[in-house]
């Protein structure tokens, strides 16, 4: 029965950010999303990283977003260690420090520093924003902002399909491990994936029939069971929040100051320090999950 | 002598997620050549207990041992040749692009040689009457026949034990009858059959030996006619007996609460008891 | 008898899927009145759900096939509808509870429909609650159907039909997936249905003993060909024409059948269908001692 799932879902509570519009929250998070690509400054990213953990707390789902960043930071990780060695930058490149047959590249760690706040601050708003939310409040939102009805449908179709397909495919691995087939490998993947994929089909047909046989896809006008509101506040705050982001994108970009690429300087030992643990951590991470699969 | 074919001692299972528990304290031996049925509604353990029997999950105290092996140490897959699963849905199982490659997945698995495994395919072939569906397509075939072809695709492994999981839920009669003949028939060949089944009927006249779950406990492991018989055992798990049944319990004239099982008994015990009537 | 009046009509119905020779049903006349309990028998594959998803239009109007003849359901020529119109006066729940369900809470599935047909936010909610009463969901509203047992889904789903105000529900094969108290639940909510608030109730089921204690009439096909239509009475007296086609009786009829054929009692063509008679008719003829 059990998936291995990513916790990646509502979570209940009655926070002021539970209480907004999901429109504020979805502009303020695409905000901060494009701010985040707009600098590589370690000081303006962390301090968006900072005020997003503000708003983690005031949402109280600090253990929810943790287990989010459980899987995600030992990943990003990655980045830090292939970055430091082969930095996405335009060369010449300074070197810091050999690491094994490795080189060490001062516009390496910049950049791979900054990526894992980059990812950092746009995922923690985002996780803000889907973790008060619920996720029909949002179609339905953007239902009201021109999004198409059906849209709507499908987008809440294949979040409540995730879980089911997940659940469907433990079963149809249970039947056949019952037949004898060993776990993995290339000969597991027709006896296992086809009942999945024809169950779905037969499940989408018969939605259909069903759907419609329940006046779905009825021309006219069309209302909302959920009833999402805009208040004066909302308003507000979606205005000042997106006024907030671009203007500091716009500063970000045009404030040439702020490439610390060169003035921030990594001492050798601080950098090896940095890419060794970034490479423990992710190597254990990957062992750890290795096995947990294995083991289920 | 009949041997032991499963034997639970003690059983227990907590699931990890939110320690719910399923089973507790479970004792039960199985031995060949027993059909058995096990009732109760969802979410009683039954379908956990039975999950036991081929290792699909694994005790979280207690021991199941499968014909002398200890299913805790045991790999599903190597316990697939002693105890055979058929699930209730035969979609969740097939999966090949014909009835025949179905049929041979199994014994492939278990590494046998290309003769041996077109021996059991034919065999399998035979004694569920598949022959004129050889080479079609197990998802074009009718809902009562895919059943049969999953069962089959289960015989090939040649199991000691046979898990049928709700085996007629669905079925019109015709299907329902071959079903019963089938379970005999694997009875006759030395096979021990386990029902999970909600269907009364079926468990009256097949089975000879009910296992009645609870709460997540065995609360009852008796013949039907004893199970049947024990109206405060079936409505506390909301079980209703077939209606000859209740119409020999009802009616003074089978004896003092007479527990029949089938049509054909309720008529036997008419005929020893009255003469023919004269109007 | 009451006065009767035909809610579903169907005149020479033929219908041949796409991709299939033999017609899946086969000039099929049939009049449902108002008011009744229908039950739909036969094998599989004899065209039970061809024949109960004509009703809404889904057949020819979703379906690749070949239809003739007219269905006429509470007046609407199904041929000119879509199906969504029809969803005002016919409700379908399908065999597989999970396969019909789509939304992340019990009362937005109810409100899917209704959304659909423009109802008011307001009388939404009034309908929802309302529709979850009838089927003993009350209370449900914010669970996830996907959490529901069959039972309970199998009631969301006739809720949600229920939700569009139909005058007739259609069940195919409602408890094939569920469980015995699951089942009690769902022969429960379609009698309810029919008894206290007069809905036409249409029903696909293998278990004998139950329809012939709740329906009024039944329906008996095989191979696309309506066979026998009657009373349950009518219908299971024909023990030989439904044993010729590899349908069970119910035990009740079973039994006094058994007895006819052995010169243990005689019958005169009258068998009991259910407990009580059968009870009944065995204390008439035997007395109560053995």
């Amino acid at each position: 029965m059990q998936g291995v799932a990513i916790p990646i879902t509502m979570v209940a509570g009655d926070s002021y950010i539970h209480r907004l519009n999901p429109l504020p929250k979805l502009f303020i998070a695409l905000g901060v999303l494009i701010l985040s690509f707009a600098t590589r400054n370690p000081l303006v990213l962390g301090v968006v990283f900072a005020l997003g953990l503000v708003f983690v707390t005031a949402a109280g789902i600090w253990k929810s977003y943790l287990r989010v960043v459980g899987i995600l930071f030992p990943i990003s990780l990655t980045l830090v260690v292939m970055q430091s060695i082969a930095p996405a930058f335009p060369r010449p490149w300074t070197p810091i420090t050999d690491f094994g047959p490795f080189t060490i590249y001062q516009e390496g760690i910049y950049s791979g520093v900054s990526m894992l706040l980059r990812i950092f601050s746009m995922t923690t708003f985002a996780l803000v924003m889907i973790m008060t939310t619920h996720p029909s409040d949002l179609f339905t939102s953007l239902q009201k902002i021109g999004m198409p009805y059906v849209l709507n449908f499908i987008l809440t179709m294949t979040l409540q399909l995730i879980p089911i397909l997940q659940n469907e495919f433990a079963i149809v691995l249970s039947a056949q491990k019952s037949r004898g087939m060993k776990g993995s490998g290339f000969g597991a993947v027709l006896p296992s994936m086809v009942p999945v994929f024809v169950g779905a089909i037969e499940r989408v047909q018969q939605l259909s029939i069903s759907l419609e046989s329940r006046a779905f896809g009825s021309t006219g006008i069309k209302t909302s069971f959920r009833n999402v509101t805009m208040s004066l506040k909302d308003y507000v705050i979606m205005v000042l929040g997106v006024l907030a982001t671009l203007a500091t994108t716009v500063w970000v970009i045009a404030d040439k100051s702020l490439d610390w690429s060169r003035t921030l300087i990594f001492p050798p030992t601080l950098s090896i320090i940095i890419v060794a643990l970034a490479a423990i951590g992710f190597v254990a991470f990957f062992i750890l999950a290795i096995s947990y699969v294995l083991r289920a | 002598m009949p041997e032991e074919k499963i034997v639970c001692q003690n059983l227990g299972h907590v699931y990890p997620r939110g320690k719910i528990v399923a089973l507790e304290n479970v004792n039960l031996t199985i031995c060949s050549q027993e059909i058995i049925g096990v009732i109760g509604q969802n979410g009683s353990g039954k379908t956990t207990l039975v999950k036991h029997f081929n290792g699909l999950l694994k005790p979280t105290s207690g021991k199941v041992i499968v014909e002398g092996n200890d299913t805790a140490k045991k790999k599903v897959q190597e316990l697939a040749a002693h105890v055979g699963y058929v699930f209730q849905n035969p979609n969740h199982q097939l999966f090949a692009k014909t009835v025949e490659h179905e049929l041979e997945f199994g014994p492939t698995n278990l590494g046998l040689s290309r003769e041996e495994v077109e021996e059991r395919r034919e065999k399998a072939i035979e004694f569920f009457g598949l022959q004129d569906l050889r080479l079609s397509h197990p998802y074009r075939i009718s809902f009562p026949l895919r059943k049969l072809v999953s069962m089959a695709a289960v015989y090939t492994m040649r199991p000691a034990v046979f898990i049928l999981d709700e085996p007629t839920t669905g079925q019109d009669n015709i299907t329902t009858r071959t079903v019963y003949r089938l379970i005999e028939r694997l009875r006759e060949e030395g096979s021990t059959v386990i029902c999970v089944a909600h269907d009364m009927i079926l468990l009256a006249e097949v089975v000879d030996r009910m296992i009645v779950m609870r709460n997540s406990h065995l609360i009852a492991d008796a013949s039907p006619r004893e199970v049947f018989s024990d109206t405060e055992l079936m409505h506390s798990t909301h079980i209703t007996p077939p209606q000859i049944t209740s119409i020999g319990l009802r009616w003074p004239g089978f004896g003092e609460k007479k527990v029949l099982l089938s049509v054909d008994e309720a008529v036997t015990a008419i005929n020893s008891s009255n003469p023919p009537a004269n109007s | 008898m009451e006065d009767k009046k035909p809610i579903i009509e169907l005149k020479d119905v033929t219908f041949t899927y796409a991709s299939t020779e033999t017609p899946a049903l086969k000039g099929v006349n049939l009049t449902i009145y108002e008011g009744e309990y229908v039950a739909l028998m036969g094998l599989n594959g004899a065209g039970k759900t061809t024949l109960q998803l004509t009703f809404n239009g889904v057949i020819p109007n979703m379906m690749m096939g070949d239809f003739e003849g007219t269905v006429i359901v509470s007046g609407m020529d199904t041929d000119e509808y879509p199906v969504r119109e029809m969803a005002k006066v016919i409700g379908l729940v399908f065999d597989n509870p999970e396969f019909q369900l789509s939304q992340m809470t019990v009362a937005e599935e109810i409100a899917l429909g209704l959304e659909n047909i423009g109802t008011p936010p307001a009388e939404m909610h009034r309908i929802i609650a309302e529709s979850l009463e009838i089927v003993g969901l009350s209370g449900f509203e914010d669970r996830s159907p996907f959490g529901l047992s069959g039972g309970q889904q199998q009631r969301l789903s006739i809720a949600s039909a229920l939700a569009m105000k139909p005058r007739i529900v259609v069940m195919d094969e409602p408890t094939s997936n569920v469980d015995p108290i699951g089942k009690e639940e769902i022969f429960a909510v379609a009698a309810q249905l029919n008894r206290e608030r007069g809905m036409t109730v249409i029903m696909a089921e293998h278990e004998v003993e139950v329809m012939a204690a709740y329906a009024d009439r039944i329906i008996v096909l095989h191979k696309g060909e309506i066979v026998l239509n009657g009373t349950p009475h009518e219908v299971f007296t024909q023990v030989d024409t439904l044993k010729s086609i590899g349908l069970r009786v119910p035990q009740a009829t079973e039994l006094a059948y058994q007895l006819d054929q052995k010169r243990l009692a005689s019958y005169a063509g009258k068998y009991p269908v259910t407990t009580e008679e059968a009870v009944q008719d065995l204390t008439d003829k035997f007395g109560k001692g053995g």
